[in-house]
């Protein structure tokens, strides 16, 4: 199958998928106990007053035909508004998307390269003390939580240090690009580790593989050998660990977001949640749907790029 | 004549073990060499000591005069292409090495070994078995070498596809290029070699003029070595038995495309049934069908005229008990961090009912030639020959009453095939044998069923398919594995 036409049929499951996925938050987010109303209403309601809440809000109608009120709405380019606010959902999208983004890009940006150095290098030194040393660390990295890196990096750096500042409360995220360090680093810390493995095993088994050492006696240069013959084979697996990676990033990492108090979609979806918010949820929802469907089309293109055997029969 | 290759002396030792002993040749421009000997008798480290390489740990002396570059030829072209790349990206970065224009030195190769200019903007894996092996000598043939080494160029490959590999390793020879082949197979030796070097662990036994050392063997070696290359004699008619296994119009699919097209092939009880055909005819289908391990197929696998459930996990014990299968890669076969002792006794332990799994494992391996402190090593530590015998005892074990093997010889020095024959002439159960080599079909086979492009084209008696086949594809393959026998071509 041509990569064109593997893509375009990807792409269609990939509406099957957006779609099944907004039911399913629609479905689970009325099974969650209260609404909106109840939200709204405050301690010790009046159920009278939920009552009418929920006649204003149109809550009492039957969720059947609310949601499907809701998907026509989607199918026209309409996300609804606000159930507590009022304000258009796709307002609360466009304010998260930005924080998210920026702190996804960095992170990739950063990511990508560093942990293809370090796999390429613990490799090229396989057993040597560098690559012990890469090894340990990224361990040892790995088995730190986010938010405990997160709550320790702001005690050292923020607090006790007062290199950076502890979190970006309130700051233009790309005006004081010293907010973002912090975050970043935990956002990049886990991810590191288990790409740079990756790379690290896939770059050992090209190495020793039977092309690469036909490629050295035909007398290609070890600089090329190791960069144009064996690694574009190690980074087929990390590829789709990018992939979830990137996934993770762009559906806002709420710890990370919620510790440095970063107003991203991840902050959006808990205040969502909490108040029973149904539009914006769903919103979050198809948003998120979405990244991860194109995302993983991506990945599976470089793979055939890279692997393009093992698509090729897949 | 001045000799290209001029190996005097050469010696090749590993810790307390000599790998090589002594070994010296010669070799003039258009001239071809052959190094021949079972697995072990240093074919390779000679090889690859012509290329001033050597294995870690591996010193080596003597004297090796090469003149003029010197190109390689791997075994198994389709390990040694990178599968990320396409040939043409790789083909310019092996001709940026060499002085003169890259088009024209890539043109020339390519030219040289017959391969089509379109196949550079393609993948390895896009390729057939032949295209592959003829890129691989394009990619040596760049830069224009004075010497090629090809390590056993044949293994593994097709009658039809080894003999398009012997046409152009003579075609590249009659260009001036002089050609030192590794190789087990005495029939490409006899096609194209003009001298011919015996090893045995490592030292020279005899050499000489092909013609002189293959046709009149002056040492016990070289005469085994001859009379272990197959040969197709055409087998005497047995009576018919009672079907023991039958396909009832088979049909299979991988994903789209049909592999099977409506198969019935029949085998009595006791007899070996030999299914043949080029690569890709459907022959592995066929038997993971019967194997319970292709569960995507139409029609009906019978055994006992009862039909066996197409899946092999909707088969009870002695269902899977009473089919084994024995794989072509042994080593892919088991697991390397476990003993093969232990793997071996396993199916005693599952599907034979032994009282003494361990005992009877050990008993029946023994009987193969592989002793206790053999067996009791990881995989690593066997040799293929020896792991193809671990997993045909391993099979045996549950006492089948069908017996799948599945080119199990392919890979295999042709002493080491001749005892695995040997072995497998002696069952007594019923053999289904995937093979295209009809050499070893005509020594194992009462039937023989013969596939092209997923159907049969031939079914019968193997006296009757062998002594007059009809289809081309079977006079192709017959005739191509008999072209060997013949006095070599002027």
């Amino acid at each position: 199958m041509s990569p064109r036409r593997y893509a375009a049929r990807r792409l269609a499951l990939g509406l099957v998928q957006v779609l099944a996925v907004v039911t399913v938050v629609f479905l689970l987010v009325q099974a969650l106990p209260g609404d909106a109303a109840v939200a709204l209403a405050g301690d010790n309601p009046d159920p009278r007053r939920i009552e009418q809440i929920r006649v204003t809000m149109g809550l009492d109608r039957p969720p059947l035909e609310r949601f499907g009120e809701w998907v026509l709405g989607l199918a026209r380019g309409d996300f609804g508004v606000s159930l507590i606010s009022g304000r258009p959902v796709v307002e609360f999208l466009h304010d998260g998307l930005g924080p998210t983004l920026v702190l996804a890009a960095l992170a990739l940006v950063l990511l990508v390269p560093l942990s293809v150095v370090l796999g390429v290098l613990a490799a090229l030194r396989e057993g040597g003390p560098v690559d012990r040393v890469v090894t340990t660390v990224t361990v040892g990295l790995h088995s730190i939580p986010e938010f405990a890196l997160a709550v320790v990096l702001i005690a050292v750096f923020g607090v006790q240090l007062r290199w950076l500042p502890p979190t970006a409360v309130g700051a233009d995220l790309l005006g004081q690009p010293a907010v973002l360090v912090l975050p970043l680093v935990v956002l990049v810390a886990r991810p590191l580790c288990s790409i740079s493995r990756l790379v690290r095993a896939g770059m050992i088994d090209a190495l020793a593989s039977d092309h690469v050492r036909h490629a050295r006696r035909l007398g290609i240069g070890v600089t090329r050998i190791r960069f144009a013959h064996a690694l574009p084979n190690a980074l087929a697996p990390a590829v789709q660990q990018v992939a979830r990676t990137t996934d993770w990033l762009l559906g806002g990492v709420i710890v990370v977001e919620a510790v440095f108090v970063v107003p991203g979609l991840g902050t959006i979806l808990v205040d969502a949640v909490a108040g029973r918010d149904l539009p914006v949820v769903q919103g979050l929802a198809v948003v998120f749907a979405v990244t991860t469907v194109v995302v993983n089309l991506v990945a599976d293109l470089l793979a055939f790029r890279l692997a393009p055997r093992s698509v090729a029969i897949a | 004549m001045t000799p290209v290759v001029h190996v005097e002396g050469l010696r090749a030792v590993t810790g307390s073990r000599t790998l090589v002993d002594g070994v010296s040749f010669a070799l003039a421009a258009g001239q071809v060499v052959a190094l021949v000997g079972a697995s072990g008798s240093g074919k390779t480290t000679t090889g690859l000591a012509l290329l001033g390489e050597h294995a870690p740990g591996v010193s080596v002396s003597g004297r090796v005069t090469v003149t003029g570059r010197i190109g390689f030829v791997p075994q198994q072209p389709s390990a040694a292409l990178n599968p990320v790349r396409r040939l043409g990206g790789v083909f310019r970065e092996i001709a940026a090495l060499h002085p003169g224009d890259d088009d024209v030195l890539i043109a020339t190769a390519l030219r040289r070994a017959r391969v089509p200019v379109e196949l550079l903007r393609r993948y390895p894996h896009e390729l057939s078995g032949g295209q592959q092996q003829r890129v691989v000598l394009a990619q040596a043939l760049v830069g224009d070498p004075a010497v090629l080494v090809a390590d056993e160029p044949t293994t593994g490959q097709d009658p039809i596809t080894r003999a398009e590999v012997v046409d152009e390793l003579a075609s590249v020879v009659a260009q001036g290029v002089a050609l030192v082949l590794l190789t087990h197979d005495l029939d490409v030796v006899r096609a194209v070699a003009d001298e011919v070097v015996v090893l045995r662990s490592g030292r020279v036994v005899e050499a000489g003029p092909t013609a002189d050392v293959l046709d009149r063997p002056r040492t016990a070696y070289t005469a085994a070595l001859v009379a272990a290359q197959p040969r197709v004699t055409v087998p005497a008619e047995r009576p018919a038995a009672a079907p023991r296994l039958e396909t009832r119009s088979v049909t299979a699919r991988h994903r789209a495309t049909t592999v099977l097209h409506d198969v019935d092939v029949r085998v009595g009880a006791g007899e070996c049934l030999a299914v043949v055909g080029r690569s890709g005819s459907g022959k592995t289908t066929l038997a993971r069908c019967v194997a319970g391990l292709h569960a995507g197929f139409a029609g009906e696998v019978l055994l006992d005229g009862r039909p066996l459930p197409r899946s092999l996990r909707r088969r009870s014990r002695a269902e899977l008990a009473a089919v084994q299968y024995v794989f072509q890669d042994a080593r892919a076969s088991f697991d390397a961090y476990r003993t093969v002792l232990d793997q071996v006794s396993r199916t005693a332990v599952r599907l034979g009912g032994a009282a003494d799994p361990r005992a009877e494992a050990l008993a029946r391996l023994a009987a193969v030639g592989l002793d206790e402190a053999t067996v009791t090593r990881r995989p690593a530590g066997l040799s293929g020959g020896e792991l193809q015998r671990a997993a045909l005892v391993r099979a045996l074990l549950a006492r089948p009453d069908v017996l799948v093997c599945d080119e199990i010889t392919s890979g295999l020095d042709t002493l080491t095939q001749a005892s695995l024959l040997d072995q497998l002439a002696a069952l007594t159960c019923t053999v289904v044998l995937i093979s295209h080599d009809l050499a070893v079909v005509a020594r194992l086979a009462d039937r023989v069923a013969v596939l092209h492009r997923g159907r049969v084209v031939e079914h019968g008696p193997a006296g009757e398919v062998l002594g007059s086949p009809t289809h081309p594809v079977t006079v192709g393959l017959l005739g191509r594995s008999m072209e060997g026998t013949e006095e070599r071509k002027a």
